[in-house]
C-alpha cells in the first residue's frame, strides 16, 4: 500500500461573498515539493492557502494531512504550519525582536542574530516596526522562516515588496527547506529563477 | 506561538499604548465632572446619583477603549497569525480581554477615592462601589469584546459599536447602580451583588467562544 | 424520530418551493382574524370599568409587543442554529424578520404611549413594559445596522447570527432587570397556565387578534424570505426555470 500523501486537497469547493472559486479542486502534495498556485486575479490563490491554512472554511471538500481528514479542525496541521498571508503579522507597536520572540518564543539569540544579519535586518534589532519600509516590513515577516521550524510554509505572494537580492535569499532557503523535507505552497506573480515547482492552475 | 509568549507581547503592546488608556480614564473624569456642572452640585443630588454617575461613565470609558481592542491586530494581520496559530482562540481572546481589563480597571479604581470625595460618597459605600466595579466590569469587556470583534472590519464601527452593545450592558449597569442605592438605603445588598457575579460568570463561559467566532469571521 | 425535513430546510431551494404554497393563505387568514379580532375587540366589547374605552389600544398593543418579542425569539433561535449546524436559510429568516420585528417593536412603543396618555397623563412612562420594548427595539436596530455595515455577505450572516444568539441569552437577563428595576406596572396581559383575569369577552377578541398578527408576520417573513433567496440564487438554474413558470 502507498504511504498517505503529505497533503491531499479533495473535492475542494471555495466561496467567497456569493461567488463559487473552486469547484471540485484535487491535487496531492508530497514532501519535498514546491508548489506554485497559478491563476488570474481573483481567481482564488490567496483563498486556497487561506484554506488550507484555516482562516476560512472551505464549501465543501476534505483536507488530508498524511491521511488524516483536518478538515473540521485544522490544529494539528496549523502546528506544522507557517502562514505568511498579504499582511504581515508583524505588530506595530513592537521592534523586530519583540516580533520574532513573540512568534517564536524557544528561539536562541545566537540564531536570531543570524537569521537577522542573513536577512539584513541586525542593525534594526530594537527598532520599532512602524519606523521601517515595507520592503524590512516583509523581511521581518519572513525572518519566520528561518527561526520557526514548520514543515509546510504557506506564502501568499511571498516576494511581494522585495528586492531582487532578497528574492534570491528567499528562493535558496525555499530550496534548502524542501531538500530537508519540507513542502512549500506559495502563490506568486514572479516566475521562480533558481528552483523547480509544480504549477496548479486555477481556471476562473 | 505559545500562550506565554503571546501574553507578553500583548503586555508589551497594552504598555506602548498607556496614552490610550490614559485618554478612557481623563474622558472617564470629564463625563464626572460633567454631572455636577451640569445637573446640581449639591450634596442632595450627588451622593444618591454618585453610584450611577460612576458607572455611566465607566461604561462609557470602557466602550472607548473596547472599541479598538482588535482594531490594529486585524489591519496587521496579527488577528490572522492567531487563527492560524493552532492555539485556542477563545483562550487566546480571554487572555486579551483579561489583560485590557487589569489595564484598565486598576487605574480606575485607583482614582475612585478622589471621585467617589468629589460625589460625596460615603466612605461606608464607597466599599460597595469597589465591590461592584471589580465584580461587574468583566462581563462589561467580555461582552464588548464580541461587539468590538464584529465591528473590527467596519470603518467607523464605534457608534454602530455602542448601538450593537449598550443595550447589552443594560442589566450589569442596573444591577450594579441598585446594590449602590441598596446600600445607600441600609437594605442587605448581596443579593444584587451575586446577580452582577452571575452575569459576569456567564460571559466568561460564553463570550471567548463567541468572540473567537467572530473574529474568525472577520478574518477573511 | 426523521430529521431529514430538518436537513432539507437548510436548502433556499427547497425552501422556497416548499414555502410558495403558504405565504398567501397564512396572509388572508391573518389578515381575517385580525380584522375580526380587532372590529370586535373595538367595537363590541363592553368599556373596562377602570380604564374606560382607552383599554382597547391593547387589541393593537398587546399582540405587535408579543409579536416584537417573538420575531426576537425566532431570530436568537435561528442565530444558534447557524452558529451550530450552518443552516444556510437561518441568515435569511433572521435578515427577513429583523426590520419586521424592529417595526412590531414600534408600533408597541407608540401604541403604548398613547395608551399612556389617558392611563397615566403622559406620552411615556418609565414602565418596565414600555422600557424592556425600547431595549428590544435597540437591539432589533443594532442588528440592522451591523447587517447594512457588512459588505461581505458571509461576514455579515455570521455576525447578525452571532449577536441573535447572545441577545437571546441576555434578553432573560434584560427582561428580568428592567422588570426587577420598576415593578410598578401591570402585570402581563396573557399566561398560558393561569385562567385569564379578563372577562371572556375581552380576551376571546384578544386571542384572535394575537394569532391573526402571528400569521400576518409569518406570511410576511416567507415572502421576504422567498425574494431575499431570489435575489441570492439568481443565478441558479432552478429560479431560472421558476420565473419562466409562474412569471414573478
Amino acid at each position: 500500500m502507498q504511504s498517505p500523501a503529505f497533503l491531499t486537497i479533495s473535492d475542494l469547493w471555495i466561496e467567497r461573498g456569493e461567488r463559487v472559486l473552486c469547484k471540485g479542486l484535487n491535487f496531492n502534495v508530497s514532501v519535498g515539493e514546491i508548489v506554485r498556485v497559478l491563476g488570474d486575479n481573483g481567481a482564488g490563490k490567496s483563498s486556497l492557502l487561506k484554506v488550507i491554512a484555516g482562516v476560512i472554511p472551505s464549501l465543501e471538500g476534505c483536507i488530508y494531512y498524511f491521511g488524516q481528514d483536518i478538515t473540521q479542525d485544522h490544529s494539528r496541521l496549523q502546528q506544522d504550519t507557517l502562514y505568511i498571508g498579504h499582511l504581515s503579522g508583524v505588530k506595530n507597536m513592537l521592534t523586530v525582536e519583540e516580533n520574532l520572540r513573540w512568534h517564536c518564543p524557544d528561539v536562541t539569540t545566537d540564531k536570531l542574530h543570524s537569521t537577522l544579519s542573513i536577512l539584513g535586518l541586525l542593525p534594526l534589532l530594537s527598532t520599532s516596526i512602524k519606523s521601517l519600509s515595507a520592503g524590512q516590513v516583509r523581511r521581518v515577516a519572513l525572518s519566520r522562516l528561518w527561526i520557526q521550524r514548520k514543515k509546510l510554509w504557506l506564502l501568499d505572494e511571498p516576494f511581494v515588496s522585495l528586492d531582487a537580492e532578497g528574492v534570491a535569499i528567499l528562493e535558496s532557503h525555499m530550496k534548502q527547506h524542501v531538500v530537508a523535507g519540507g513542502v512549500v505552497i506559495l502563490t506568486t506573480h514572479q516566475a521562480l529563477t533558481s528552483i523547480h515547482s509544480r504549477d496548479i492552475d486555477l481556471l476562473s | 506561538m505559545t500562550y506565554t509568549s503571546f501574553l507578553k507581547s500583548e503586555c508589551l503592546v497594552l504598555w506602548r499604548r498607556k496614552y490610550d488608556i490614559f485618554n478612557a480614564l481623563l474622558f472617564f473624569i470629564m463625563v464626572v465632572v460633567l454631572f455636577p456642572l451640569g445637573v446640581n452640585a449639591s450634596p442632595e443630588f450627588l451622593a444618591p446619583a454618585a453610584g450611577g454617575i460612576i458607572w455611566c461613565a465607566a461604561v462609557l470609558a470602557i466602550l472607548m477603549s473596547i472599541e479598538s481592542m482588535f482594531k490594529e491586530d486585524y489591519s496587521d494581520g496579527s488577528l490572522e497569525q492567531l487563527v492560524v496559530s493552532g492555539l485556542s482562540l477563545p483562550l487566546l481572546v480571554l487572555i486579551k480581554i483579561s489583560l485590557q481589563w487589569v489595564a484598565v480597571i486598576f487605574p480606575l479604581l485607583v482614582m475612585m477615592p478622589l471621585l467617589s470625595e468629589m460625589l460625596y460618597l460615603s466612605s461606608g459605600i464607597f466599599w460597595v462601589l469597589v465591590v461592584t466595579l471589580i465584580i461587574g466590569t468583566p462581563s462589561l469587556f467580555l461582552i464588548g469584546a464580541i461587539g468590538s470583534a464584529l465591528t473590527v472590519s467596519i470603518k467607523q464601527g464605534g457608534v454602530l459599536l455602542m448601538l450593537l452593545i449598550l443595550p447589552f450592558y443594560l442589566p450589569v449597569i442596573i444591577f450594579a447602580t441598585s446594590a449602590i442605592q441598596t446600600a445607600q438605603s441600609g437594605l442587605p445588598y448581596s443579593g444584587l451583588l451575586a446577580l452582577l457575579l452571575a452575569i459576569s460568570l456567564l460571559f466568561l463561559v460564553v463570550s471567548p467562544f463567541m468572540t473567537a467566532i467572530s473574529i474568525k469571521a472577520s478574518v477573511n | 424520530m426523521n430529521w431529514t425535513w430538518f436537513h432539507k430546510l437548510g436548502s433556499p431551494k427547497w425552501f422556497f418551493l416548499w414555502s410558495k404554497s403558504y405565504a398567501l393563505p397564512l396572509f388572508f387568514l391573518g389578515s381575517v382574524a385580525l380584522v375580526v379580532g380587532l372590529i370586535w375587540g373595538l367595537a363590541f366589547t363592553p368599556a373596562d370599568y377602570l380604564q374606560g374605552n382607552s383599554f382597547r389600544i391593547i387589541y393593537i398593543h398587546v399582540p405587535v409587543a408579543i409579536l416584537a418579542q417573538s420575531c426576537y425569539l425566532g431570530l436568537g433561535f435561528s442565530g444558534l442554529i447557524f452558529l451550530i449546524w450552518q443552516m444556510k436559510i437561518a441568515p435569511i429568516f433572521i435578515q427577513s424578520i429583523a426590520p419586521i420585528g424592529a417595526v412590531m417593536a414600534l408600533i408597541a412603543l407608540v401604541s403604548g404611549a398613547v395608551w399612556g396618555k389617558p392611563t397615566w397623563g403622559t406620552w411615556w412612562v418609565w414602565d418596565a413594559r414600555l422600557t424592556s420594548v425600547l431595549v428590544l427595539f435597540l437591539l432589533y436596530m443594532g442588528i440592522i445596522g451591523l447587517k447594512n455595515a457588512l459588505d461581505d455577505v458571509a461576514l455579515a450572516n455570521k455576525s447578525v447570527a452571532v449577536i441573535g444568539a447572545v441577545g437571546l441569552i441576555n434578553l432573560p437577563i434584560i427582561k428580568y432587570s428592567v422588570i426587577w428595576w420598576n415593578t410598578l406596572h401591570q402585570g402581563a396581559t396573557f399566561t398560558l397556565t393561569e385562567k385569564p383575569a379578563m372577562a371572556a369577552e375581552m380576551w376571546i377578541p384578544l386571542l384572535i387578534s394575537v394569532i391573526g398578527m402571528y400569521c400576518l408576520v409569518a406570511s410576511l417573513v416567507l415572502w421576504r424570505m422567498q425574494s431575499i433567496i431570489l435575489e441570492r440564487e439568481h443565478r441558479s438554474n432552478w429560479v431560472k426555470q421558476e420565473v419562466m413558470n409562474n412569471g414573478f
